[in-house]
């Protein structure tokens, strides 16, 4: 696996930790201006190795960019029942692997396949007031903008639980 | 064959009568675990359930892993090519025999003590055979002994009394029908896999919040706000504009009729017109006729609750399984049609993460709101009204009755044959 420099590690972990607060305290705006425009957001729904004709598997989230901003903006509307109120959340990033894509989706950019374990422990604060554990990898992939600035256009999280019957999930996990 | 259900001691039974009156029905319904215990005996192990699809095990060996109440099965396509549904518990010492979700089998050996079952549940192998000296045709799986398909379907039964899947169905064989004939060729795949979602309330809240027109404009509003959608003709208009209704079919069975609010073709896929998918439209008006063809275009599928566990939710197929009073899963796949495009089953798909599971634009909301339910009622004191629109209702031919969405006509559908089934 090809390294990435100190600098760039301490950039990308501050990003993904950033993107992790911004989460964890439902900041719909701040977070989503961490998303670039051709954003994937996919929750699949577990540990299936099923050969599946034509390839089509549901997910418990497959968000492009346009569904993405819909599920914020339904966020947003103060009637999305099952974030109100929001679940007070943290979770811990760990185990982090970082290496650049080689092959970048837009060739000017910088581009990062970043990978972490993560630990969400979440609230219920709208029904059932129970903590919720939700363990999981996350997959990222992040570019630098002609700003400057990281993006993240994908994020993968495969939860250790998907294909068992889960809690609602009404956040950004 | 309820007996063989041994009841476990957690009161005496309440009589349903006093429980469940014309308009109002009592709280303990949802959570008192003698009632639990009586549906489990009377509904998921006395009559037919819905236990999955034929596209689901093509091929023979091929078996899915399901739970019909508490009980764990196996839907099995046997040596001839036949559904059927066997208890997945050991007939030695009650193991899981198969604890794979789904696959394919020549028999099934239980990894504790190794003993081996055909497909057909029959005891073909015991190791160390001279100490085991039974009949050994007293010891295969148990073989539920009703199993039918309706176009597809599989529905089973622990009670060889339970009568005719016919006679279950009753007038919902058009429902099924009508989701049978979004499909060209009447093929249907369930293949896409299931994402379960888990509710902190009680299994009854799912069939009837899923034929409660009412709730929409209040549980949706978020998604109503974001989305426009072809719920928002269908359910949220004023009530003197709503064209759309709610159907109890007999039976414990209940529709939402969307279609007469739909004036375009393919708004049941969230779309104007049918413009997008011009295969599907030809390949329609060929296999059924122009007229019944673009009848189905403009009127979509069905909306419709299969007493007690199967929901016909559209473009969804969902299964609703109890899990003690206070708890349920609701397992969901989107309903692929053979013999199309990938590009439609692909937005039947995409259609199916908006609306159902754990993150999606509906039914996130609906959890929250039934298990916010099943805290109130906890204290088991309530008294829930379901007298909505009992003056409006009209009663057809068919032994139907229609209302207004708005209306509880499919509440008290749910719970008039609930009561009957739970009185027998």
């Amino acid at each position: 696996m090809q390294l990435v420099s100190n600098d760039e590690q301490r950039q990308i972990e501050a990003f993904l930790y950033r993107e992790a607060r911004l989460a964890d305290e439902s900041r719909y705006e701040a977070w989503e201006a961490l998303v670039d425009d051709d954003m994937y957001y996919w929750v699949p729904a577990g540990d299936d190795d099923q050969d599946v004709e034509g390839g089509l598997r549901v997910s418990v989230t497959a968000d492009n960019r346009q569904r993405l901003a819909t599920r914020i903006a339904q966020l947003k509307t103060g009637m999305r029942h099952s974030q109100l109120p929001v679940s007070p959340m943290r979770r811990v990033l760990s185990n982090i692997e970082i290496e650049p894509v080689e092959e970048p989706v837009k060739s000017s950019a910088r581009e990062y396949r970043v990978g972490a374990n993560f630990v969400l422990y979440e609230l219920r604060a709208q029904s059932t007031h129970k903590l919720e554990v939700w363990p999981g990898r996350v997959e990222y992939l992040l570019r630098v903008g002609s700003d400057g600035e990281l993006k993240m256009y994908f994020k993968k999280v495969m939860l250790v639980h998907g294909s068992e019957p889960l809690s609602t999930l009404g956040f950004i996990i | 064959m309820s007996s063989s259900i041994p009841a476990i001691n957690i009161g005496e039974s309440p009589d349903y009568h006093d429980l469940i009156l014309r308009d109002r029905i009592h709280g303990s319904l949802y959570t008192s675990p003698a009632v639990y215990r009586d549906e489990l005996e009377r509904i998921f192990y006395g009559g037919w359930v819905y236990v999955g699809h034929e596209s689901e095990i093509p091929e023979k060996g091929n078996f899915v892993r399901r739970t019909i109440g508490e009980e764990p099965v196996l839907l099995v396509r046997d040596k001839k090519g036949e559904p059927l549904v066997l208890k997945n518990r050991c007939a030695h010492r009650g193991n899981l025999v198969c604890s794979e979700h789904r696959g394919k089998a020549k028999n099934f050996m239980c990894p504790y003590h190794g003993w081996v079952y055909g497909l057909d549940g029959s005891l073909l192998d015991v190791p160390y055979p001279k100490g085991f000296t039974q009949e050994r045709e007293d010891f295969g799986l148990q073989v539920l002994p009703l199993v039918e398909s309706y176009r597809g379907f599989v529905f089973a039964s622990f009670n060889a009394e339970a009568g005719s899947l016919s006679d279950h169905l009753g007038n919902a064989t058009n429902a099924l029908d009508r989701a049978v004939e979004m499909s060209p060729s009447g093929d249907l795949r369930l293949t896409a896999g299931w994402v379960k979602q888990k509710f902190a309330a009680n299994w009854k809240m799912l069939p009837e919040n899923d034929t409660d027109g009412y709730h929409v404009n209040y549980v949706h509003a978020s998604f109503a706000k974001v989305i426009p959608s072809q719920y928002d003709e269908a359910t949220m208009v004023s009530e003197d504009d709503l064209k759309s209704q709610t159907i109890d079919w007999g039976k414990g069975h209940t529709e939402l009729n969307f279609a007469p609010s739909y004036t375009d073709e393919c708004q049941w896929l969230g779309l104007p017109d049918a413009s997008r998918f011009p295969d599907y439209v030809k390949q329609l008006e060929e296999a059924y006729g122009y007229e019944r063809a673009h009848e189905i275009l403009r009127a979509g599928p069905p909306h419709t609750l299969i007493f007690p566990n199967l929901f016909l939710g559209e473009m969804n197929i969902a299964m609703i399984q109890p899990a003690g009073p206070n708890e349920c899963v609701q397992w969901h796949t989107p309903l692929l049609l053979g013999d199309v495009s990938d590009a439609l089953n692909e937005r039947i798909l995409r259609q199916s993460e908006a609306a159902m599971g754990p993150s999606a634009f509906l039914l996130a909301d609906d959890a929250v709101i039934a298990e916010r339910q099943q805290m109130a009622l906890a204290g088991g004191q309530a008294w829930l009204d379901v007298s909505r629109g009992e003056e409006r209702e009209e009663p057809r031919e068919d032994g139907s009755i229609i209302g207004h969405v708005s209306d509880e006509t499919t509440n008290r559908g749910f719970w008039r044959h609930y009561q009957n089934v739970m009185s027998r």
